[in-house]
């Protein structure tokens, strides 16, 4: 059977077209499981799963534990707030500890760029990166690039736009290696102070003009504002900032086509998006949430196959 | 003690000495070359190499040594004979201490604790007190005391009328200030230069621009005040631009950029290896290309270590958390020599270890002619060679470039009538 060309995932920079079509295959199976009257299988019995979010989080933390739940895991959880961390542990025992009571997997979200890189040379077990810094945010850009598949049927060829704090969006990253991967375009729009200045490195381009962005894409992706992250303030006022790139309803009924909207959440209602286009039938955002559990329950049931039992 | 050794068929790079180009035996009778000629019969212990080359002692310009107060990461001895592990006789050290050289007490203890040493240290006092930017430090009587120059290290001193009232202070007693521009306001947390390796792994970048602006900042500075400046670690294409036509105005500035930004470019961390987590950050390709050409018009004038010494604590860490620093000390010449031996002449770069740091600092070269003190570094430029973890002798093994191949080695220093081998 096929497996993973990677022991862990750190980001979807590390693994193969592939591998993804191998995860969205397998996901394909766990979305008709999560579905049934019983949502449960046997497959990951025995498995333990350590989560470790040493920063704050809702609904990766749950989608995580969810689809550990329903893959019959053992599951783990470990919050920094109350933790030895705080007493100036480092990441490497902190993980050790854990893993020293028998751990087979660690979904890790963390505040640093690297992190889940550095840990997986360091300790003994699957690493799955739930979110490092600003780098990325794998099982994210897998759900959306699953979404759009679901949608529009295919996903290459595809021209996708991503809107608004590209700087410091680890799931901005992500889309764009993984979109390319799969052989979609990607444009990036935003305010130039949240725009890298290399990104077109990346092989994407930057369109500043909000409405030529939107006249272009077939999907539009809009990242929430990170406004607690920010330490310096890049707009004036939310006000402004949503004059620019917010999306409403009367943009979109202006298009000439219909296009997709997305979002990772959580939704900022009235800043990103307004109301009625988050509940619009442009929006896929709920359809996102829904298949995060059954990708990550693919990522999680590849990686298992790795354990060697 | 060796104080008579006789150096058979060297080849003399010192573009001071008469000697210079020529193939020479050396004869050195209690620390003093005695006799310089083509054959030299002596009944004297004698040093002979394939390809031996020697030149002025080397000298490094900023070194790190810890000490007082981080002797867990290096200490005065250790760092002395890591130094002489690299072919240097004499290395000039940062006050990044605890508590900080800021004082004649300071400059006192490092000189008493290298005493010992064939290797001569020359201490460097705080521009400003405690290295806080705020008001300057006692830089006549750490001068006085034998202080050969005065740096806040890495950090850059923001507030441009305190680096002013210092360039002015330190003209009635020559002082030189040697200054590392970072602009602060612009480099924020950067971790490492801003470029696609930074935005494809999500690195906090610290753009150049932090580099540049002050360069600018400091130039228009040492021209207002008619002082001279050094500027440390520069590492960026602009930087060398900005310094080059500074040089031609006739403004008093020299400068110096590491050897292992000569060497290694920003593409290394795309690993999150922190080991190559340096300040200021690996640059692009462009800037090393740029770098070579600054050596080579002289607009950049001295190669330094930048030796910094960290615990496997500092280091093993996330990126972002772990401290910037790579030691140097015993990988320099290799490292340098190996980016530039294609691009520069050997004189040249001999000159940027040797006679250019003394010109700068104002101290007496020791040329390599009948009558002066022997303090010479024998190597072999070709020498083929894997820096392996055995060649640190310093407390910390915070190098890249452990396990890599490099070209060109010192083979033994003569210096304070000892010969060591390197």
């Amino acid at each position: 059977m096929a497996e993973l060309s990677t022991d862990h995932l750190l980001g979807i920079k590390y693994i193969t077209p592939k591998d993804i079509e191998l995860i969205f295959s397998i996901a394909d199976n766990f979305k008709e499981v999560i579905n049934r009257p019983i949502k449960k299988v046997p497959t990951l019995r025995d498995v333990t799963i350590a989560n470790i979010f040493f920063e704050n989080s809702t609904r990766t933390k749950l989608s995580f534990e969810l689809a550990e739940k329903r893959l019959s895991a053992d599951v783990i959880n470990f919050s920094a707030g109350a933790s030895s961390v705080t007493k100036g542990e480092t990441l490497v025992d902190t993980v050790n500890n854990i893993l020293a009571m028998k751990t087979d997997m660690v979904v890790m979200r963390h505040p640093n760029a690297g992190a889940a890189a550095f840990l997986s040379k360091h300790v003994d077990a699957k690493i799955v990166n739930a979110g490092d810094g600003a780098h990325e945010h794998p099982t994210q850009a897998l759900l959306d690039a699953f979404s759009i598949r679901e949608k529009l049927g295919d996903v290459k060829g595809k021209k996708v736009l991503i809107v608004g704090d590209i700087l410091h969006s680890r799931v901005a990253l992500s889309n764009i290696f993984c979109l390319q991967k799969l052989g979609a375009e990607v444009r990036l729009c935003g305010p130039a102070t949240l725009m890298p200045k290399y990104i077109e490195s990346l092989g994407v381009k930057i369109e500043p003009d909000f409405r030529k962005a939107l006249e272009w894409c077939d999907v539009t992706n809009m990242l929430r504002i990170q406004m607690e992250r920010q330490e310096t303030k890049y707009f004036p006022s939310l006000r402004e900032y949503t004059m620019q790139y917010g999306l409403t309803k009367k943009i979109l009924d202006s298009l000439d086509k219909e296009i997709v909207v997305m979002h990772p959440g959580p939704i900022n209602r009235g800043v990103e998006i307004t109301s009625d286009v988050a509940d619009s039938e442009h929006s896929i955002i709920l359809n996102q949430v829904e298949n995060g559990v059954a990708i990550r329950m693919a990522v999680l049931y590849l990686l298992a196959e790795k354990i060697k039992r | 003690m060796t104080k008579n050794l006789l150096i058979k068929k060297a080849l003399v790079i010192d573009s001071k000495s008469i000697h210079n180009g020529q193939t020479v035996d050396i004869l050195i009778e209690n620390g003093k070359i005695v006799e310089v000629k083509k054959t030299i019969v002596s009944k004297h212990k004698t040093f002979a190499a394939d390809n031996l080359h020697v030149s002025q002692g080397w000298i490094d310009m900023r070194a790190n040594f810890c000490d007082p107060g981080y002797e867990h990461k290096e200490d005065i001895q250790s760092g002395l004979i890591a130094a002489q592990k690299g072919g240097f006789t004499e290395v000039a050290v940062m006050p990044s201490t605890y508590p900080v050289t800021d004082s004649k007490s300071g400059i006192e203890y490092m000189l008493n604790a290298a005493r010992e040493s064939s290797v001569n240290l020359l201490p460097i006092g705080a521009t400003s007190q405690q290295m806080k930017g705020d008001c300057i430090a006692e830089m006549l009587d750490m001068k006085k005391a034998g202080a050969a120059a005065f740096s806040d290290d890495k950090r850059s001193i923001q507030n441009a009328e305190l680096l002013k009232t210092a360039l002015l202070y330190a003209k009635s007693f020559d002082g030189l200030i040697i200054h590392f521009p970072n602009d602060k306001s612009i480099a924020g947390k950067g971790q490492v230069n801003e470029g696609s390796t930074s935005t494809a792994n999500g690195l906090l970048g610290l753009p150049s621009l932090a580099e540049e602006l002050m360069v600018a900042r400091d130039l228009f500075l040492a021209e207002y005040c008619d002082s001279k400046i050094h500027l440390t670690c520069v590492s960026t294409a602009k930087s060398v631009d900005l310094i080059r036509n500074a040089k031609a105005k006739g403004i008093k500035v020299t400068c110096d950029t590491t050897a292992h930004h000569l060497l290694l470019d920003d593409s290394n961390i795309a690993t999150f290896d922190t080991r190559y987590k340096t300040m200021p950050p690996l640059r692009s390709k462009n800037d090393i290309k740029a770098l070579i050409k600054g050596i080579n018009d002289g607009t950049i004038d001295v190669i330094v270590s930048d030796h910094t010494p960290e615990d496997i604590e500092s280091k093993k860490k996330e990126f972002d958390l772990a401290k910037f620093g790579i030691i140097g000390l015993e990988s320099a010449f290799g490292v340098l020599n190996t980016s530039l031996s294609k691009y520069v002449d050997l004189e040249k770069i001999i000159n940027t270890i040797s006679i250019a740091p003394r010109t700068i600092m104002g101290l007496e070269a020791p040329t390599i002619e009948v009558g002066n003190a022997a303090n010479i570094t024998m190597f072999n430029p070709k020498k083929e060679w894997i820096f392996t973890e055995s060649d640190i002798l310093s407390k910390s093994k915070n190098s890249p470039f452990i396990g890599s191949s490099l070209e060109g080695r010192a083979l033994a220093t003569y210096s304070g009538k000892k010969l060591s081998f390197c």
